[in-house]
């Protein structure tokens, strides 16, 4: 005996609706389909061959051997290097917003006039800013190196020009350009701290230390940890400042981060297979930090609730 | 439970972005990419007005144009090119005559122009795609993987020889490929220009230090190279400080034709070994060059990454800069450099041939081999390398503003030098230094960079951008040469095996 099919029946004007609500889901599907999963499933099959671009991806499959090269590839680990370097800017930049958020919170005249001033460098377009930071490093007509002589009497450093300094020359734009938005956020999480939580406190008789220490920093972590994986995810991702102020990768390749290395290999190089397993391995790495942050999360993470 | 789920998601979609091209939106934020919506607008006539030729064109800011030209007949066209804004006209113009005299025969030709920069993303996407224009650029360097590719087909069928033969003989060389060498066989583009590194000096510090200006059929050796730039290095306002110099040079463009000069080369006929380490001619060449430097004739390695030695040409403060063809326009300009200039050759070493030596570059017309119309294709590609009137319009000689020089060698010696003469086109009057190193005679010779006969330049990299180190002091010539080998020749055979995989 066969069983009987169980009809859910729906009525004229739900299954209208039903086919509505799957038009509405398909937009971002589609969208997600085209624009990520494809790009991604492609950029891995490019990873394992030897395409250039002109030839064909299929007929010049080698497996893993851009992995293989690549680990190997010293100009990659110098990139690598570099781009671990310049996330020393990441906490630089989380302390200075979070006190300038603090100085901002409080009612002083003209915190909104400031508030926009750290925040401009954060709208304006990241090459503009680039090119007029490669001036203020000029060696010689520079407006750092200018203060400095008038200073010293002295010669500045080669900013741009030297091994080290142009490592310390990219942190300085980095956390210029990147602080109006940490300092935005702290301050939003600064304003969602409960005033009661410090008049509770104070009634204890804690001094400031002791509330920024047990109160303002813990419910700030949330802020802190939004930052944190932005800016490292972000921080592995560094290109344009790089390849404006020094576009051949900087003295001896001092100033080179992956993503330029990458963009080297696949645009100028034409070596398009190469430069996809970079960017596999980047995004490898990236989400291996990225879990490793959330997974540690517990630890440190607190909410108000 | 669920935020640590909610942690993998956004970790994997984070760290995938990276693979999808995300890392870079960036850039695009910052208003370096342009949008690839296609602007290209394709108006063809509507019914009763198809005897009339129309044209519609959409002219963005970002450098992206399609024009449509229709005629009478049913053979379409394709062409996609870069250009410039002032040479687009020009070249437009000449597909409307095309379009006008094959009337019968042309049902549209859809002429589009982009960006250096969209182009080459734009081709690969074609490629990937196999979807290819009719007409578009090969470069020397590119003709034999897009033949290895089967992209293009060769013109020789299509192209009469008369034709042919008006173009310079290097270009008549460059684009052929006979499957094994290039330079040989069948011809697979016709130029759309050449051009070349020549060398320049500024007249009016020449004539400031009571010199005599170099000549143009006799190029400095090395030693009298020294010689007058030494005393064109000077301390001109007397603070201490020298503030002008001999000559500055940019190591990555710059340097090599000192190099060719002394007969340098860094590959071996094959083009498959680095010889950078026991090369002779290459010791003596490059400590020359870095002595340069060294002895302050030269802005230092300091002082060139605050002011580039283009910059510092442009501002008079440095007596001899490298002039490439498509500097000359930039140079002729008051406004851009106030200073009277001309054209040299660039000195000549010891151990090469007595001759000065150059580089030199260019760009052809190719026709796809997917092309349903090739001999219309070809006929056009004919027209828009060596249409007598479309060269003198883009060579200056009718429309005052020279862009390139001209691709017909009769034109060029003839019509162009007296325009140059009589002042119509504004030239360096000795422009025979640039066809000098064209064509190759007793004192000039050029050739293209051994970058372009590899499939990419990637192992000339780590020479150019080291040679500061010299420059510096902090390594000799001897210690560098034997260090950077290995890594050249490394990248030399990754590029050799790109090569190689570029068969279909």
């Amino acid at each position: 005996m066969a069983s009987k099919k169980v009809k859910v029946r729906m009525s004229a004007m739900a299954k209208r609706e039903e086919r509505w609500a799957w038009l509405f889901i398909a937009a971002p599907f589609v969208g997600f389909m085209l624009f990520m999963a494809y790009p991604i499933v492609f950029a891995l099959i490019a990873s394992t061959s030897k395409w250039t671009g002109i030839n064909s991806l299929w007929g010049n499959i080698v497996g893993l051997r851009n992995y293989a090269k690549i680990l190997a590839d010293a100009k990659f680990w110098k990139a690598m290097g570099t781009t671990i370097i310049y996330m020393i800017g990441i906490p630089i930049g989380m302390i200075l917003g979070m006190l300038i958020a603090m100085g901002l919170n409080r009612k002083i005249p003209g915190r909104r006039v400031l508030t926009t001033m750290y925040y401009v460098p954060v709208v304006s377009s990241l090459v503009a800013v680039s090119i007029l930071w490669a001036w203020v490093f000029n060696y010689d007509y520079g407006l750092l190196n200018g203060i400095y002589k008038a200073i010293t009497g002295l010669h500045g450093p080669n900013w741009l020009g030297d091994e080290t300094m142009v490592k310390v020359s990219m942190i300085i734009f980095m956390v210029w350009k990147g602080l109006g938005g940490t300092v935005i956020l702290y301050l939003a999480g600064l304003q969602n701290i409960p005033r009661d939580y410090y008049e509770a406190a104070m009634i204890d008789g804690a001094n400031g230390w002791q509330k920024f220490r047990n109160i303002t920093l813990p419910l700030l972590s949330p802020v802190t940890f939004y930052v944190l994986i932005t800016s490292l995810i972000g921080g592995f991702q560094v290109f344009v400042e790089v390849q404006v102020m020094t576009p051949s990768g900087g003295p001896n390749y001092s100033s080179a981060t992956v993503v330029f290395y990458l963009f080297e290999k696949a645009f100028t190089n034409g070596q398009l297979g190469y430069g996809s397993a970079v960017a596999v391995i980047l995004a490898i790495i990236i989400f291996i930090i990225t879990a490793i942050n959330f997974w540690g999360q517990d630890k440190w993470v607190k909410t108000i609730d | 439970m669920r935020k640590r789920f909610l942690g993998i998601a956004m970790a994997s979609v984070m760290g995938l972005s990276t693979v999808a091209g995300c890392a870079t939106t960036t850039v695009e934020e910052a208003g370096e990419a342009t949008a690839d919506t296609e602007v290209a607008t394709e108006e063809t006539a509507d019914g009763e007005a198809a005897t009339e030729e129309t044209a519609e064109a959409t002219e963005e800011s970002d450098g992206n144009s399609a024009t449509s030209l229709t005629g009478e007949g049913d053979k379409n066209l394709h062409v996609f090119l870069y250009m410039q804004e002032h040479e687009k006209k020009i070249y437009e113009q000449l597909v409307k005559e095309f379009v006008e005299e094959h009337k019968s025969e042309v049902g549209e030709v859809v002429f589009e122009i982009t960006t250096q920069d969209e182009y080459n993303q734009k081709m690969i996407a074609n490629m990937t795609a196999n979807d290819m224009p009719d007409v578009f650029y090969v470069g020397p360097a590119a003709v034999r993987s897009y033949v290895d590719n089967g992209y293009i087909i060769p013109l020789d069928d299509y192209v009469d020889a008369d034709t042919i033969s008006k173009v310079w003989g290097t270009t008549q060389t460059i684009y052929r490929y006979d499957g094994t060498n290039v330079g040989e066989g069948s011809i697979y583009a016709l130029p759309k220009d050449l051009s070349c590194f020549a060398f320049a000096y500024n007249k009016d510090l020449f004539d400031a230090a009571g010199l005599e200006y170099p000549d143009p059929n006799k190029p400095y050796t090395y030693d009298e190279f020294v010689e007058v730039c030494e005393k064109l290095t000077i301390d001109k306002d007397g603070d201490g400080e020298i503030d002008q110099w001999g000559v500055a040079n940019a190591d990555q463009f710059g340097m090599t034709p000192f190099l060719y000069s002394n007969g340098v080369k860094f590959l071996n006929d094959d083009m498959t070994k680095v010889n950078v380490a026991n090369n002779e001619p290459l010791k003596e060449a490059l400590t020359f060059y870095t002595d340069l430097t060294k002895n302050g004739l030269t802005p230092s390695v300091e002082q060139d990454t605050a002011l580039g030695g283009y910059q510092r040409w442009l501002d008079g403060q440095v007596a001899f800069y490298a002039c490439g063809t498509w500097d000359v326009a930039a140079f002729m300009d008051d406004a851009t450099f106030p200073y009277e200039w001309d054209l040299c050759g660039w000195p000549v070493g010891p151990s090469g041939d007595g001759r000065s030596h150059t580089w030199m570059g260019s760009v052809g017309y190719c026709v796809s081999a997917t092309s349903e119309n090739p001999d219309l294709a070809a006929q056009l590609v004919a027209k828009l390398s060596t249409d007598e009137d479309g060269q003198r319009a883009v060579s200056g000689i009718t429309t005052g503003e020279s862009i390139q020089l001209p691709n017909i060698v009769d034109l060029a010696y003839g019509e162009f030098k007296d325009a140059v003469n009589n002042g119509t086109v504004p030239y360096a009057s000795n422009v025979d230094v640039i066809f000098g190193y064209f064509d190759g005679n007793d004192n000039y010779e050029a050739a293209l960079q051994e970058t372009d006969y590899t499939y990419n330049g990637e192992w000339f990299t780590p020479f150019w951008s080291g040679v500061f180190n010299i420059k510096n002091g902090d390594i000799t010539v001897e210690e560098y040469l034997q260090q950077v080998e290995p890594e050249m020749q490394a990248a030399l055979d990754e590029a050799i095996e790109l090569q190689n995989s570029a068969t279909k």
